[in-house]
């Protein structure tokens, strides 16, 4: 419960997001039921749209997502030589955060009615204006569970830049790593506008702002551009480790290294990713969007399916030259490689406008994404799960099972969803239909394939449960791969066994190592059996249930209950940073040491602060998603109170100079601790502080005089203008007030002595945070001040 | 030395910041007001990376993280005004 290591974080991400693919399958049954005749009325339209949104966003956000990280914690520092992640805390709070979302979205299916129902897309007004808490709760945990991902990715980027072993070059790096890690870049900069959304989408359903609701402007855009805007990265967030691991098994079983392996490399680094965040307008083509925006949108999206061609090439290309074994992990990694052809296709047809305007919304599409989602993504994962499960479990699996397995899952998956493509004139998202054409033969097929499909995966199941507790001892490396987590497990069960042969080496990025990857066998060897206490924190589980506690209590809001929820889930949060804080003041939590292994290209910047440059590089997209969307609704509303006739133009500058102020002080402080000079800081941290807090103070003024000149959210004439001022200034000041927090904690620190010339880190890294809050303020000021 | 730069810095802000309220109050026209406190505002905040959070020391992949993300960003706000038509 308590722990931090990666292992076991790891094991609890998979088996959590295995129960909510079992949820989320159950809805897809209970769908799949329900659409197998016409005119049925097993579930009816309440429970159906229930039960299809539900689908969608468990099945994305806690299932597909989550159970790769899983494998990613438990292999990506393996596979990289590193003793765990970075922030071996900060990961356990990511996973307890996951959880507590799931949590709150599950538990929506039990408040009166119901849960979201307005589609996986949560497409505005339709979905703000769907009554009751339940549809709250679920976007509530979808932030907790943005959040966590942005945590994880902070964590990871900084883990497989900075904690690689000694000789584990970015060439020698194995290739679910190197995906993992295009998954995480695509995670840092996609999920905070997700985060953004659904923010927005909550303070209207909670405290009445009216972003999605206002009559003012066309609101359904602005939400479409945000929502897709991470929703295209977020499908290459879904998919890509599973190619990772696609890659990684393929050598293994073909004999020989995989080809063309630079190529994917640099194809997806410099393609994929870059332009996944450029096609997100494919979802909006029949929104009213200009031509001229459409075809650009077109013209990327068949552009960024050049390089999954490059992809498969290479795939089909190892496999024609290899001598290829069919165990399962091959057999999972080839059905996927076929499978994702296949959406492929069905994906480049939707990418013509014109075409689009007859497949949209249709069956075909569900076809197209489940041919990639399901086909391509979770073939890949569980290709994985067979081929890491001697490693996790040391017991081998039964091999004729997993073949069964696997033939069955691939004529199931076929059944179900092939049909679906010939349905490509029935709608999506309808809970009955007539008795039309050929609909009720292709419909009943599908529902029959369905079932199929479920059924198979009883066999993992129970393969993996049977291995795990009855199989047979697995030898140390069954599938002579070269990888570090293969090769330094062997060494560490028999030292003298290793005669592994250095990874397949690729020096594309010009920097060569001449450290076999064996020498990089650290990690395993000394497990952490040592000092394990130190590494046991109940702080992110605590302040977990306390922020779920507390966003329960917010999205039943108003009641007794909600109340009593806001206050013990307040308290819990408060409780839970205190001891976290004082852990940390009396040093009761400790990292094993790591040596010091390759950071090319990031080798003097020192770990935590990598890590905060990261976390700032996504804060950058979560305060530009808000800011952004304050630029578009000022955009398009006809009429926005001039500037100078709301707020207090001489009173805001002087503000503004009070935390462009603290901006120096900081700085000054610093500088101080950088000549060893404790007092000063001190004196310093305590200006910036002051300052810090007049700044605050002076808002408060502010905003009781705005509400006093009824600047309110429920005065029609200001609605709009009001939302967007309170949320955006708000969350600044809620920064700005973290920033006081904890700055209370480091001058409590210096007082004691602590920080020296050399042992001053955390002074840095908030003064950058510090720098932050400042910059994003100069941007906050004139757009409400002055324009 | 670095606290001489770091109070250049400041007197720069404070005189972008008063340099946008007096243009706000000369009653530009708006397209002109709205560029050149654009301008400003970048100024600031570029003035703030490189030197309070002393970005110019760091290494180039370091910078990148700056980059990326506005990059990202700037096709977002682009997308969103063009999709108002
Ligand atoms: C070959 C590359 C791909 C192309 C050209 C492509 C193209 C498209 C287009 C144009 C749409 C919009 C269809 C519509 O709503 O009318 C779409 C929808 C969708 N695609 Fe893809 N796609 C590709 C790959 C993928 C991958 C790899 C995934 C996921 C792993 C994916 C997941 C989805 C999803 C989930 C939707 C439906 C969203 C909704 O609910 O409306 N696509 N795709
Ligand atoms: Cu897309």
């Amino acid at each position: 419960m308590y722990t931090t290591n990666h292992k076991d974080v790891g094991l609890l991400y998979f088996f959590t997001s295995c129960y909510f693919g079992i949820v989320g399958a159950v809805l897809a049954l209970l769908m799949r039921v329900q659409l197998s005749v016409p005119n049925n009325n097993f579930l009816n339209a309440f429970y159906y749209n229930q039960a299809v949104t539900m689908h969608g966003l468990i099945m994305i956000f806690w299932f597909l997502s989550p159970i790769a990280i899983g494998l990613a914690n438990y292999f990506v520092p393996l596979q990289i030589g590193a003793k765990d992640l970075a922030f071996p805390r900060l990961n356990a709070l990511s996973y307890w955060l996951y959880l507590a979302g799931g949590v709150l979205a599950v538990s929506s299916f039990f408040v009166p009615g119901g849960s979201a129902s307005a589609g996986w897309t949560t497409y505005q007004p339709l979905a703000v204006l769907t009554a009751g808490s339940g549809p709250t709760l679920t976007y509530l945990g979808l932030v907790l569970l943005a959040v966590s991902i942005t945590l994880g990715s902070v964590n990871f980027l900084t883990t497989i830049i900075w904690l690689r072993g000694p000789g584990v070059t970015l060439s020698k790096v194995p290739m679910f790593t190197w995906f993992f890690l295009f998954t995480i870049i695509a995670m840092l900069y996609a999920f905070p506008t997700i985060i953004a959304a659904f923010v927005l989408a909550s303070t209207d359903r909670i405290l009445g702002t009216v972003f999605f609701t206002t009559q003012a402007i066309q609101p359904s855009i602005l939400w479409d551009n945000l929502f897709w805007f991470f929703g295209h990265p977020e499908v290459y967030i879904v998919l890509l480790p599973a190619f990772g691991i696609i890659a990684n098994v393929i050598p293994q079983f073909t004999g020989r290294p995989l080809a063309a392996r630079n190529a994917i490399l640099v194809a997806t680094a410099l393609v994929v990713i870059p332009l996944s965040f450029g096609v997100w307008m494919h979802h909006m083509f029949l929104t009213g969007i200009p031509v001229a925006l459409q075809g650009a949108f077109s013209i990327a999206t068949i552009a960024i399916s050049i390089p999954f061609d490059v992809i498969t090439l290479a795939f089909v290309e190892s496999l024609i030259r290899g001598r290829v074994k069919f165990a399962t992990p091959m057999l999972f990694s080839l059905g996927g490689v076929v499978l994702f052809i296949i959406g492929g296709i069905t994906g480049v047809f939707l990418s013509s406008p014109v075409l689009d305007r007859v497949f949209r919304g249709s069956y075909f599409v569900v076809s197209h994404f489940h041919y990639v989602m399901v086909g391509a993504a979770i073939f890949g994962i569980i290709a994985g799960i067979y081929y890491w499960l001697p490693r996790m479990t040391g017991h081998m699996y039964n091999e004729k099972l997993g073949q069964l397995h696997f033939v069955i899952s691939f004529i199931g998956f076929n059944i179900l969803y092939f049909p679906m493509n010939l349905l490509y004139d029935m709608p999506r998202r309808i809970f009955t239909y007539q008795n039309v054409g050929n609909w009720a033969m292709l419909n009943g097929i599908a529902s029959i394939g369905a079932f199929i499909f479920a059924g198979a995966q009883i066999l993992l199941a129970w393969n993996v449960l049977h291995t795990w507790f009855r199989g047979p001892q697995a030898p140390p490396n069954p599938w002579g791969s070269p990888d570090l987590e293969w090769t330094s497990h062997a060494e560490g069960m028999s030292p003298a066994a290793n005669t592994s042969s250095p990874a397949p080496a690729g020096g594309w990025i010009g920097q060569l190592s001449s450290a076999p990857a064996a020498a990089a066998a650290s990690a395993e060897a000394t497990p952490y059996a040592a000092g394990e206490h130190a590494h046991l924190s109940s702080r992110p589980l605590q302040l977990s249930v306390g922020i779920m506690l507390f966003l329960a209590g917010a999205a039943t809001w108003p009641g007794i209950t909600a109340l009593g929820l806001l206050v013990v889930g307040g308290l819990v949060v408060i409780y839970a940073f205190w001891e976290w804080a004082k852990d940390d003041m009396h040093g009761r939590f400790t990292m094993p040491d790591e040596a010091e292994g390759e950071r090319w290209p990031f080798g003097g910047v020192p770990k935590l602060k990598l890590g905060m440059w990261v976390f700032l590089s996504s804060e950058v997209v979560l305060f530009g998603s808000f800011l952004g969307a304050l630029i578009f609704i000022r955009a398009a509303s006809p009429n926005w109170p001039p500037a100078g006739s709301i707020h207090d133009i001489p009173l805001g500058t002087v503000n503004t100079l009070v935390l462009v102020t603290s901006g120096l002080t900081m700085f000054l402080a610093i500088q101080a601790i950088r000549q060893g000079d404790q007092r000063r800081l001190l004196g310093w941290l305590g200006t910036t502080f002051a300052l810090g807090s007049v700044f605050m103070g002076i808002k408060v003024s502010e905003w009781i005089t705005l509400g006093t000149n009824h600047f309110v959210l429920t005065n029609p004439t200001y609605s709009l203008a009001a939302s967007a001022y309170y949320i955006i200034v708000g969350l600044h000041g809620a920064h700005v007030t973290a920033g006081l927090i904890f700055m209370i904690y480091l001058m409590k620190k210096t007082s004691s002595g602590f920080y020296t010339k050399e042992n001053h880190e955390a002074i840095e890294n908030f003064g950058l945070y510090w720098a932050f809050v400042d910059i994003v303020w100069c941007f906050v000021f004139p757009l409400f001040y002055l324009l | 030395m670095r606290t001489l730069v770091g109070v250049g810095v400041w007197v720069y802000m404070v005189v972008a910041v008063l340099t946008e309220v007096l243009l706000y109050y000369q009653h530009l026209a708006y397209p002109v007001l709205v560029s050149v406190v654009s301008i400003l505002a970048t100024s600031q905040g570029v003035a703030i990376v490189l030197f309070y959070m002393q970005m110019k020391d760091e290494p180039a992949s370091v910078k990148l993280f700056a980059i990326i993300p506005l990059m990202f960003l700037s096709a977002l706000l682009v997308a969103e005004l063009a999709s108002l038509g």
